[in-house]
């Protein structure tokens, strides 16, 4: 008869435990068979550009004398934009990810995203965005259906006061806000640091405790979750101490939430998505041309993100995460009185990772050709979610989707 | 282990198996949400058959809580509006409160059962309406509730029978009948939802109520579990109902709900309880206090073999406890332990079982403990003060306390080390050093607070 020390080091062995705890749920014997997409503890990072990314004055068809025609006072100066090997350009501000496509290439640029008959709400937007859906009623989230789907460790790093994203709704387990790695420890409330350890002791003894002979009962489970939950919180706790990025981060609040992502990825927690977001895209005055505000936003989104997939690169965890960036709209084609832009529709939305097919998928939308002003998108941005579930996370991305969207070339 | 012909006759104590502390325990987590000190102490005395009798009937009712209850469920109280956390709160409150918990769990089988979310419905007037009809009929009968669930507003919009006209049926509702609320996988044709979808076609809500159009209605002939005839939604339900498949599916789910996770009976095990169900008419009062009476359901072979769903956690400490706590941050602490009443993550309701506990789930369970042990916290304050419940038992010891603390919440049943360390961390905490400003009194209160959130970390009690 097997005893229990024995089941439960044997279940350790086949993954319970050890070095991959069962963080947050079954990811470790929830693994696809090698060859499928997602075999290999695929990650993907969900960057939401919040308040309507100019996609325009982002990456820029600076050969067009239309862009300059309808953006008099806040078009980059031709000389000034960072080219891209087809007659594209990025803002200067942007080149960090440019460089990743045209020297590592890391990158790829999804152009012309959108959805038919594009509202112009931020709210409704984000929420389409969000639910992958135009209905009426959104109520849950692609990602949300997705850990549905298959029960997989996720995080939502948030900044200070910011809500959980519609996009996680609707998982079975409420996917973690986390400000920090102090959010994500067993807390105890002893009267000074030597009566919590006192207690934590207890705490964790006490779930490895051997139970009386008999086959292997929930109660194992019980302890075999309890024990691996308080390893995983402590290991959280230690990476927070040890953690030496590669290189080094840009110092805003963006790239310290990309950075805690890069954390939670190297202490090996099993965690396969993360959502992080940076609001202040709604540019609607003064956004500026080469410097200003708009500036600002590309370099903090480019220089965090790029710092982010090297330092994991370095790691050997390049090939293994997918950066997709997205906002909810992006914006008119023309500027407005004020220089700025208004709410517009049609954007690019950008992937980074080791496995990304660099290069740019899709064209550019016409300048011409506008519709209420604005651009005209040719991807609906539910075919980006269907390849990067599909092709990615190797989940059936019909079912989470509720329908078939044909799959983009995005992955190597 | 009653694994013979008696496992559903009436438990009856043996010097084998006692009435004991462990047996009202058992009883009170599964035909409700933990008991109290009182509860557990009254249970011993008054043996088997009265306590039983006491859980299925509940006690007396309490017009103050009837009153109260109502009030804050009035349409002023609760708008169609209203978030559905408060809904939440609300019915936690119940369930702390109630003098007759079992009708609340049974109620809270059958919400898992029809699975009906606000996020979609996102009207609080009709989540209430469902509650009151899963609350109704929870003891009484199952063919009554799938008869009005069939045409519950919140149903309609839940499983969009609203959309579904003559011409251009909605299969949704059609399908989860079948397979979800009474006969499960493999005992239907996608033929035969083809064909009820078209009689339940023609129905709407409005105003509220549930409407029916005649000219929106397909009157053509329907062909359904072998039955043809121009059937109407009311019809599909009872062919549904005559299945042989119907009161095992049933009773299967039912039993995993309110006697084991891991046990799992066998076909021919649970035949006599469906039969003994149909032929009561779908009482399920009658089929629940069968399961509660059984010399299976007080086998050891099914002590501790669930896995306490959130609720049953977060209300079994506040009962034991005897606290008072602001139902609605208790609602608010829900989600992160996966659990939010009213908002069932789709339409197979919670997986339950195994599942309630991952590494997240578990950690913000353990520190809800603390939240709700601790008078540090702002949500719970002093509302929920294990130095009052000791106080007003009279525990003054430290042992009394450990042993008030173990009886109340696992009695008495834990594993000898833990009860070691519990002592042994009192003992040493007494000589520990303390911020100079502390009190005498509030050492000891910090003492008494922290071995009862400890005795909530220890992994039995994370089993019903």
């Amino acid at each position: 008869m097997t005893n229990r020390r024995s089941f439960l080091k044997s279940s350790t062995l086949l993954g319970f435990g050890g070095t991959v705890p069962t963080f947050l749920g079954r990811a470790a014997h929830a693994a696809p068979a090698a060859g499928k997409p997602g075999a290999k503890d695929t990650i993907l990072v969900v960057v939401q550009l919040t308040g309507g990314n100019d996609g325009l004055n982002t990456v820029i068809p600076f050969k067009d004398e239309l862009y300059y025609k309808h953006r008099p006072t806040i078009a980059i100066p031709k000389d000034k934009i960072f080219g891209l090997k087809n007659g594209l350009g990025l803002h200067p501000s942007f080149a960090p990810v440019g460089r990743l496509l045209n020297d590592r290439a890391a990158a790829c640029i999804v152009q012309g995203v959108g959805y038919p008959n594009p509202d112009q709400s931020h709210f409704r937007s984000m929420d389409i965005w969000h639910a992958a859906s135009t209905a009426e009623n959104l109520t849950e989230g692609w990602i949300g259906k997705a850990l549905k789907a298959k029960s997989m460790p996720a995080f939502h790093l948030a900044a200070g006061n910011e809500i959980a994203p519609l996009a996680l709704s609707g998982a079975p387990a409420r996917v973690p806000s986390i400000t920090s790695l102090d959010d994500f420890q067993l807390r105890t409330g002893g009267a000074n640091g030597k009566d919590n350890q006192a207690q934590k002791k207890i705490i964790e003894d006490v779930a490895k405790g051997d139970s009386p002979m008999g086959p292997p009962n929930l109660l194992d489970f019980v302890r075999r979750t309890a024990t691996n939950t308080y390893e995983s919180t402590e290991r959280l706790q230690q990476i927070g101490k040890t953690y030496e990025p590669k290189v080094p981060y840009p110092t805003s609040a963006f790239a310290g939430r990309l950075k805690l992502t890069a954390q939670l990825i190297d202490a090996g927690l099993g965690a396969r998505i993360f959502y992080v977001s940076l609001d202040g895209f709604d540019t609607h005055a003064g956004q500026g041309s080469l410097t200003g505000s708009h500036a600002n936003l590309l370099e903090t989104v480019s220089a965090s993100i790029s710092a982010f997939y090297r330092d994991l690169a370095e790691r050997g965890n390049g090939d293994r995460v997918c950066v997709m960036t997205f906002s909810e709209f992006g914006r008119r084609a023309k500027e407005n009185g004020s220089h700025g832009t208004d709410h517009g529709s049609g954007a690019p939305m950008f992937l980074v990772g080791g496995k990304v097919k660099a290069g740019i998928v899709g064209e550019h939308p016409s300048l011409a050709k506008l519709e209420d002003g604005n651009l005209v998108h040719a991807i609906d941005f539910r075919q980006v979610y269907a390849t990067v579930l599909d092709k990615w996370l190797g989940l059936d991305a019909t079912a989470i989707l509720g329908k078939s969207y044909k799959t983009l070339d995005l992955f190597a | 282990m009653a694994r013979d012909a008696t496992t559903w006759e009436a438990y009856s104590p043996s010097a084998k198996n006692p009435w004991d502390i462990k047996k009202v325990g058992h009883l009170y987590r599964r035909a409700g949400f933990g008991a109290t000190h009182a509860e557990l102490l009254q249970g011993v005395t008054d043996g088997h058959e009265k306590t039983i009798a006491k859980l299925l009937n509940g006690t007396a009712a309490d017009p103050d809580f009837d009153r109260t209850s109502e009030f804050m469920a009035s349409e002023r109280s609760m708008p169609a509006g209203t978030a559905g956390v408060q809904l939440a709160a609300w019915w936690l409150d119940r369930m702390i409160r109630s003098p007759h918990p079992l009708r609340e769990k049974i109620a809270l089988f059958w919400h898992n059962h029809f699975a009906t979310s606000i996020a979609k419905v996102a009207n609080a007037r009709y989540m209430l309406g469902q509650y009151r009809l899963v609350y109704t009929h929870a003891l009484g009968s199952f063919r009554e509730l799938l008869r009005e669930m069939s045409f519950d507003p919140a149903m309609l919009i839940w499983l969009d029978a609203k959309e579904s006209k003559k011409g251009k049926p909605n299969e949704n509702y059609a399908r989860e009948l079948m397979e979800l609320f009474s006969l499960g996988i493999g005992h239907y044709t996608e033929g035969d939802i083809r064909e009820a979808a078209k009689a339940f076609t023609g129905y709407d809500v409005k105003y509220g109520k549930m409407t029916f159009t005649e000219k929106e209605h397909d009157g053509s002939s329907k062909s359904v579990l072998g039955k043809s005839g121009d059937f109407k939604g009311a019809d599909i339900v009872e062919i549904c109902l005559a299945q042989a498949a119907c009161p095992r599916f049933l009773t299967r789910k039912l039993y995993a709900y309110l006697v084991s996770d891991t046990d799992v009976p066998t076909a021919e095990e649970l035949e006599p309880l469906a039969q003994m169900y149909k032929a009561s008419g779908y009482e399920n009062g009658k089929l629940v206090e069968t399961i509660l009476r059984s010399n299976r359901f007080f086998s050891s072979a099914v002590y501790r073999t669930k896995v306490k769903a959130p609720v049953d956690f977060a209300v079994g400490i506040v009962r034991g406890l005897e606290g008072n706590v602001g139902p609605l941050n208790l609602a608010n602490a829900m989600a992160s332990l996966g659990q939010v009443l009213f908002a069932p993550p789709s339409v197979k309701g919670w997986d339950g079982g195994a599942a309630w506990l991952n590494a997240q789930t578990l950690l913000f369970r353990q520190n809800l403990a603390l939240s709700l042990t601790s008078t540090e916290d702002t949500r719970f304050g002093r509302r929920c003060d294990p130095v009052v419940v000791l106080a007003k038992h009279a525990k003054a010891t430290d042992a009394d306390a450990v042993s008030f603390f173990l009886d109340v919440f696992l009695q008495g049943d834990v594993a000898p080390d833990a009860r070691t360390k519990l002592l042994d961390y009192l003992a040493k905490s007494k000589t520990a050093k303390y911020p100079p400003f502390w009190s005498a009194e509030e050492v000891q209160q910090h003492r008494m607070r922290t071995v009862a959130h400890l005795t909530l970390t220890l992994p039995e009690f994370q089993l019903a």
